[in-house]
């Protein structure tokens, strides 16, 4: 009686819920404005923004963005942020700080799936040649000397991983503290990548290690990144902003599709076991050869949140670490290509760019903090649903806009093919998820991601929880729709599909870990008694019909990107900005 | 079979197993440290909370006494604060020798260190150490007390190559009839990887220095040496190496002709 009535109630909240949200949207897009959207900004709210913003006290703040970041636009010296007067001293310690990584049996565990473990070697050397030549002046051969040198090492990457600094040495010698937050940051990228690797341990016992991972990464040294969602608009908005992604794009390209596969490894390879991490990354590692490197009109950095929405609801810091030190990457960028900038100003300037997202800067601020009513340094509000996730540039509290496969406005909250509202907090974990064209979406049943996946071209990654947290089913689909999985996933897994409104759907279309786990629950949901138990070829073999829920969310502009041209006519070396996958090979 | 043969064989082994027992656990290929293979420091710390261990083996043909002789040596390393470590290692011998005719099994002396870095290098500001050690008189026939004060600095040139002065000053506090009691030791060691842009993973060392004989009135004798160390797993790091005390100001000052070196670095 009780579970019964708890689904009722569970039912006329979706509905009520979709419904609300249906109107919500439609009447924020008639109004051109979302609830909590950034507001116009004009000179006054401006000014009064700027006298409410307790933090990085002395840093003035630019808001205009130019189309395009052309490096013959000379920036206005008085529109650079400013360094506080009062940083602490160890932003300007002379010595190494290098902390040894945490122990563990699980250390170096990415060497057990060797063509990601040499992947991720190669970032790390494409990171650091590009930044010696950018440090170096070598700007104008960036995008093709460069470029080139970088991507043999991508096509043949290392088989250990490579000391950075000792492949940079001038830039670790000039920017001394960025390359160790870096190298921290990395560590613990690394580390947590390690622990998911690990095949003996349970993924209770990988959550714990993880949450152990975060502890001491927060707490060993001065320097650690902020795990606030931090408002990307703001930061991705500097008078510096941009130049990279707009005048070098196959350099920036190659930097983006690294932090590519530096954040889709994580949903790869959570909750599943190794032969499907090693088989999922055969599809993955395809993937960012032949596409993900070399994209050029991305407008933007790939966000945890986007390539692995499962891990970064379970670890909404750590997502939100690694979003911003991605970002910090890009704001480094930006800073040592510009030309204009003397060597004092490019010091100063990344300096300033550490600053913004150390942990220290933001002490005693929470997620979802935001007070201004404008995009601040300080504005942590996060997108609903997606706590590891800071607000996009252009997007809302309820909506991000996702170039990424024409995705278009989306909300993280709910279901990408049915619109109903995904699980929340404790049941966070059954959420199914399909990875493909380069995003993992989120789907709320089994039939959905079954369904979305088919309607997607291309090869996918399918995770879809049973009743068992420890149990997922991974299905690795190429381009016809047939799929590997494990073979006692074809023998043991049972599916129920008793399809109806999708304001129900994640009880009428789930998957169980066994034939005895479906009979168990049917009897506990009378509702569903004699429901037909599907293999898991009968149910693959299924199509369900368009989800009477679903609505497609609008945002308050079309496109926020639409007039920002980040396919430039051409780079600075008057090369086409289109590079062949395998790069110019 | 002879001791001397035995007392390799017994060496050998005992580095093989090492090797092969320890999970791969280093230091990387470009972080110097004296004695693998060659005798300079470069002037960087191991991480915070770091513990490394390094060992190795050498063959050596001292300088006009005939025979080989054979040392092992063994270091362990352990960062106690950041940008400082304490070493403790023992260096046990067995053969031919220079300045000795004492061919027996000779336990060495036991070696307490303590490294501290003051600074990271920067464009305008080369790195500079302080190392002290003090050699305790546990060898055949040592006595008193050995230390050692080395300073060190190591600066980037010509972007990816790095030279490290190292400076000693020896102190023997029980110094035998004919011996110095304070040596001077000055090493201009030189480093720069190879096999870049295709092979990461890999440093080539030079050195080349001039110490004061141990034995009075015998000037000064000249070494040099070639190395390289090799990353082999993700922690570890296997050295090989030539040194060579290839000139004195006295001909009769005790020196090596030739030393080969193995070594194998691990961190865990």
């Amino acid at each position: 009686m009780n579970n019964q009535r708890t689904r009722l109630i569970r039912r006329g909240v979706f509905t009520a819920l979709t419904l609300s949200q249906i109107l919500l949207s439609a009447s924020a897009f008639a109004q051109g404005a979302m609830p909590g959207m950034t507001m116009p900004i004009t000179p006054a709210t401006k000014a009064a923004a700027s006298k409410q913003d307790t933090g990085m006290a002395g840093m003035k703040r630019d808001s205009a963005a130019p189309r395009i970041r052309s490096l013959k636009e000379r920036i206005d010296p008085a529109t650079l942020p400013l360094l506080p007067s009062d940083l602490p001293k160890w932003m300007d310690g002379r010595g190494n700080y290098e902390v040894f990584y945490k122990r563990g049996a699980y250390n170096f565990g990415i060497y057990r799936i060797p063509t990601l473990a040499y992947d991720f070697n190669a970032t790390g050397v494409g990171h650091s040649m590009a930044y010696e030549d950018i440090v170096r002046g070598n700007t104008t051969d960036l995008e093709t000397a460069t470029f080139d040198r970088i991507n043999r090492v991508l096509l043949s990457p290392p088989k250990l991983a490579p000391t950075e600094k000792s492949i940079a040495p001038t830039f670790a010698r000039r920017f001394g503290l960025l390359e160790q937050v870096f190298d921290w940051t990395h560590t613990l990228h690394f580390q947590t990548i390690d622990v998911l690797a690990n095949p003996d341990m349970t993924n209770a016992q990988k959550d714990a290690e993880i949450e152990r991972l975060y502890r001491n990464y927060r707490t060993s040294v001065p320097f650690a990144i902020t795990p606030l969602p931090m408002n990307m608009g703001y930061l991705y908005n500097q008078p510096y902003s941009k130049r990279m992604r707009d005048n070098y794009p196959k350099v920036n390209g190659l930097f983006w599709g690294y932090h590519w596969l530096q954040t889709a490894v994580y949903d790869m390879l959570y909750g599943k076991t190794h032969a499907e991490q090693v088989k999922a990354y055969e599809q993955l590692g395809k993937r960012y050869h032949e596409v993900e490197l070399y994209k050029t009109d991305r407008p933007f950095m790939p966000m945890n949140a986007e390539t692995s929405p499962r891990f970064a609801k379970r670890f909404p810091e750590l997502a939100n670490i690694f979003d911003n030190l991605h970002m910090l990457h890009d704001m480094a960028n930006d800073i040592l290509v510009s030309p204009d900038l003397s060597d004092k100003q490019k010091d100063e300037q990344v300096k300033a760019a550490i600053w913004m997202v150390m942990d220290a800067a933001h002490k005693n601020e929470r997620p979802g903090d935001f007070s201004t009513g404008e995009t601040t340094l300080h504005d942590h509000r996060f997108m609903d649903g997606m706590p590891g996730m800071g607000i996009m540039p252009g997007g809302t509290k309820e909506l991000m806009y996702m170039p990424e496969a024409d995705m278009g406005w989306m909300s993280m909250e709910q279901c990408h093919h049915c619109s109903m509202p995904l699980p929340e907090e404790a049941m966070t974990w059954h959420m199914s998820t399909s990875t493909s064209q380069g995003v993992t979406m989120q789907a709320r049943c089994a039939l959905c991601v079954r369904d979305y996946t088919l309607e997607t071209p291309g090869s996918a990654i399918l995770q879809i929880p049973t009743e068992n947290p420890e149990r997922s089913v991974v299905l690795i689909t190429d381009e016809k729709g047939e799929y590997w999985t494990r073979p006692e996933n074809e023998k043991n897994i049972v599916f129920i599909e008793a399809e109806a409104s999708h304001a129900g759907c994640s009880e009428w279309s789930q998957a169980f870990s066994s034939r005895a786990a479906f009979d168990a629950w049917v009897a506990s949901n009378p509702d569903y008694k004699g429901a037909k138990p599907y293999s898991l070829k009968e149910w693959w073999a299924k199509q369900g019909k368009k989800p009477d829920t679903y609505y497609k969310p609008k945002g308050p502009v079309e496109n926020p990107y639409a007039s920002e041209a980040n396919r430039k006519p051409g780079p600075a070396t008057g090369d086409d900005n289109s590079v062949p996958a395998g790069g110019n090979k | 079979m002879t001791r001397l043969t035995r007392s390799l064989f017994v060496a050998g082994g005992f580095l093989s197993l090492l090797l092969t027992a320890l999970p791969a656990l280093a230091i990387d290929h470009d972080n110097i440290d004296a004695g693998r293979p060659l005798r300079f420091d470069d002037a960087e710390s191991i991480a915070f909370r770091e513990r490394a261990v390094e060992f190795g083996l050498a063959a050596y043909s001292p300088f006009r006494r005939g025979g080989i002789g054979v040392g092992f040596a063994a270091e362990y390393l352990y960062g106690f604060k950041v940008n400082s470590y304490y070493s403790v290692d023992f260096d046990p011998s067995v053969g031919a020798r220079s300045g000795s005719g004492d061919k027996r099994f000779d336990a060495g002396n036991i070696g307490l260190g303590l490294f501290h870095n003051f600074n990271r290098e920067t464009l305008t500001r080369p790195a500079f150490s302080a190392r002290v050690d003090a050699y305790l008189p546990t060898g055949r026939g040592s006595r008193g007390t050995q230390f050692r004060l080395r300073g060190i600095m190591s600066r980037t040139f010509n972007q990816y190559s790095r030279f490290h002065i190292n400076v000693d000053a020896n102190v023997q506090t029980s110094a035998r009839d004919g011996e110095r009691s304070f040596l001077p030791t000055v090493t201009l060691g030189f480093t720069r990887p190879l096999g870049y842009p295709t092979y990461f993973n890999r440093t080539g060392l030079a050195e080349v220095g001039v110490r004061a004989s141990q034995e009075t009135g015998r000037g000064a004798i000249f070494y040099g040496g070639v190395g390289v160390r090799q990353q082999v797993t993700v922690r570890s790091v296997l050295d090989l190496g030539m040194q060579s005390d290839f000139a004195a100001t006295n001909s009769g000052a005790a020196r090596d002709n030739v030393r080969l070196i193995v070594g194998y670095s691990t961190q865990f």
